[in-house]
């Protein structure tokens, strides 16, 4: 209960300092503006404006919100040793898995906000161009939420022991690949080497795959999902960042503050 | 034991035996910065750690606080394994040139502080408005940090040390970079945690305010200690000089005073200072008399922590093995 009170106090703060980022607000003004540019493309179009404009918006939607979580996440430990803040937290009765977790925690509600602001827009415009908004969209979103959460992981991950520049190369790498990781897969079982299927099996399974948060194309043509499609991808995302927070916690105890 | 359970002149602070290796190079090699250092600190007493930059004092407070892991012996506070954290509620830590959230303002980080500390919401709130106000910055507190200036930001870091009133507060270089009148309240501001009964351990070089203040120190260098012990007593046992102050003495007979006596020479226009063992003063006397010289003064001078500091530093040889004052230098 106690740990609880001091991991809210460091999420809080970390939600505090990213709300008075300016870099976050530039970021979810390009969102927005990509958002708010969906709806003049759509017009262009004669045919499946609602699809064209959904297409665009659920894309600003996630790679502005990886973009977020990467670029906030990958400096969330590295600042606070860069500028020594880190001296008088853990100086306090807070151990660092505590900290950590406080940090993670902070900045995933930081980017679920931020989120939310693109959403609220994405229905904006969605009813003013009569696109249909449901369930499967309100799925997509959950999804995809739970992949960003999994993308700070990633983040903080690489931020427990190495530097911004090489942590952002890192998270994005493992962005990229993890959406991927599923098509490598189908390619290797497809193929006649025994161990090129088996290495690209090894690959999906190590590797997250991120196309199970992907309901874009579900949301875009109205698609039905079942509880499933949701909650075993949700399952799945959370157990993965909680071996991914484990293993930065492990690292982050044993470093050195010099 | 509990720091509520401490008595005066109980140890509050134990470190026996602390190495410290920093890896480098891929980690293959090694630098050790602590060789096997010991020393204690006990209840309501101010203790200097001094020692020259790079000595290890930083190392040293930074493995009180957990922000670093010893290599090799043991280190508590109150009775608690310094890993631990759960003690840390009464302890306090002013690190060196401290750095804060600068997006938050003076009230806003303390606040943040109390919480982390345990401080509850009924008492958070007078505690932060008494802290601001002790430290002299009720009227910055609802400034943004980064509008303040450095000896600002030390004043916040004193009062972030003693929030959730903490009865053993430690201070790296508390005086650095203040200007006289900040070093002033300061030091006023130590004793006056020392009358209301908290332990003090204050890294620092600045020897002055160490003879002014501390009841003990310890003499770091080069990692090992060199000296530890009231300070009082160190001044008195230091050994004492006398300044003698002659004229009338040839170049030559200068030049044989200095050799004979070890003594250190500076000129006075057309009299030279002479400085000596204050045992060699009565033999000094008759050998500037029967060298057709005249004593113009003789005095006796106490000894300084700084001169007793340059001594142990210049005295810092190779450390030999299997002893306190061990050192190791660079190991593979």
């Amino acid at each position: 209960m106690i740990a609880a009170r001091r991991i809210l106090a460091i999420a809080m703060n970390t939600w505090r300092e990213a709300v008075r980022n300016k870099l976050l607000y530039t970021l979810l003004f390009f969102a927005l503006l990509l958002i708010a540019v969906s709806v003049f493309v759509a017009t262009l179009s004669y045919v499946e404006r609602e699809r064209i404009l959904q297409d665009i918006g659920i894309a600003a939607i996630r790679l502005f919100g990886v973009a977020i979580a990467v670029f906030v996440g990958v400096g969330l430990i590295h600042r606070e040793v860069d500028r020594r803040t880190v001296y008088t937290i853990l100086s306090k009765p807070l151990s660092r898995t505590e900290f950590l977790i406080g940090k993670y925690v902070g900045l995933v509600f930081t980017v679920w906000m931020q989120m939310g602001v693109m959403i609220v827009a994405f229905a904006g415009v969605s009813l003013a161009m009569d696109a249909p908004l449901g369930a499967v969209h309100a799925a997509a979103f959950a999804l995809t939420g739970v992949e960003l959460a999994l993308m700070v992981a990633v983040a903080t991950l690489f931020s427990a022991f190495t530097t911004p520049m090489l942590a952002s190369y890192f998270s994005v790498g493992v962005w990229v690949v993890g959406h991927l990781t599923r098509n490598l897969r189908d390619l290797g079982a497809a193929s006649d080497s025994g161990a090129v299927a088996a290495i690209t099996a090894a690959i999906h399974r190590v590797l997250p795959d991120l196309e199970a948060f992907n309901l874009s194309t579900e949301a875009v043509h109205g698609l039905a999902v079942t509880a499933s499609d949701v909650l075993l991808p949700v399952a799945y995302g959370a157990g993965y960042a909680v071996i991914l927070l484990v293993i930065a916690t492990l690292i982050f105890e044993r470093r050195d503050f010099r | 034991m509990s720091s509520t359970e401490a008595q005066h002149g109980d140890e509050i602070v134990r470190v026996e035996n602390v190495v410290k290796d920093f890896r480098s190079g891929f980690g293959l090699r090694k630098k050790r910065v602590l060789h096997g250092i010991s020393f204690s600190v006990r209840q309501g007493e101010i203790f200097g750690f001094v020692g020259p930059n790079g000595a290890g004092k930083t190392t040293t407070l930074k493995i009180l606080m957990g922000l670093i892991r010893s290599s090799g012996g043991s280190a508590s506070i109150l009775g608690h394994d310094v890993r631990e954290t759960a003690f840390r509620k009464h302890i306090g830590f002013l690190p060196e040139n401290p750095s804060f959230y600068d997006f938050l303002t003076g009230r806003e980080i303390l606040t943040f502080y109390a919480k982390l500390s345990g401080v509850s919401g009924s008492q958070r709130v007078e505690r932060v408005a008494t802290l601001l106000k002790w430290v002299g910055l009720t009227q910055a507190a609802d400034s943004r940090l980064r509008t303040y200036s450095k000896g600002m930001l030390q004043r916040v870091g004193i009062a972030q040390a003693l929030v959730h009133e903490p009865s053993v507060v430690f201070l790296d270089e508390p005086m650095s970079g203040l200007d006289p009148i900040g070093r002033v309240e300061i030091r006023d501001l130590i004793l006056r945690l020392r009358a209301e009964g908290k332990t003090v351990f204050m890294n620092t070089h600045i020897l002055p305010d160490v003879e002014m203040v501390c009841d003990r120190v310890a003499i770091i260098v080069q990692g090992c200690i060199r000296y530890q012990g009231d300070t009082q007593e160190l001044l008195v046992e230091g050994e004492r000089e006398t300044e003698l102050v002659a004229a009338g003495l040839s170049a030559h007979s200068v030049v044989d005073l200095e050799e004979r006596f070890a003594a250190r020479l500076r000129g006075l226009g057309d009299r030279i200072e002479l400085r000596f063992a204050e045992k060699n003063t009565d033999e000094m006397i008759r050998a500037v008399l029967d060298s057709g010289g005249r004593v113009v003064s003789v005095a006796p001078q106490r000894a300084s922590l700084e001169s007793l500091f340059l001594s142990a530093v210049e005295n810092a040889e190779a450390p030999e093995s299997g002893s306190a004052l061990t050192g190791m230098g660079e190991v593979e």
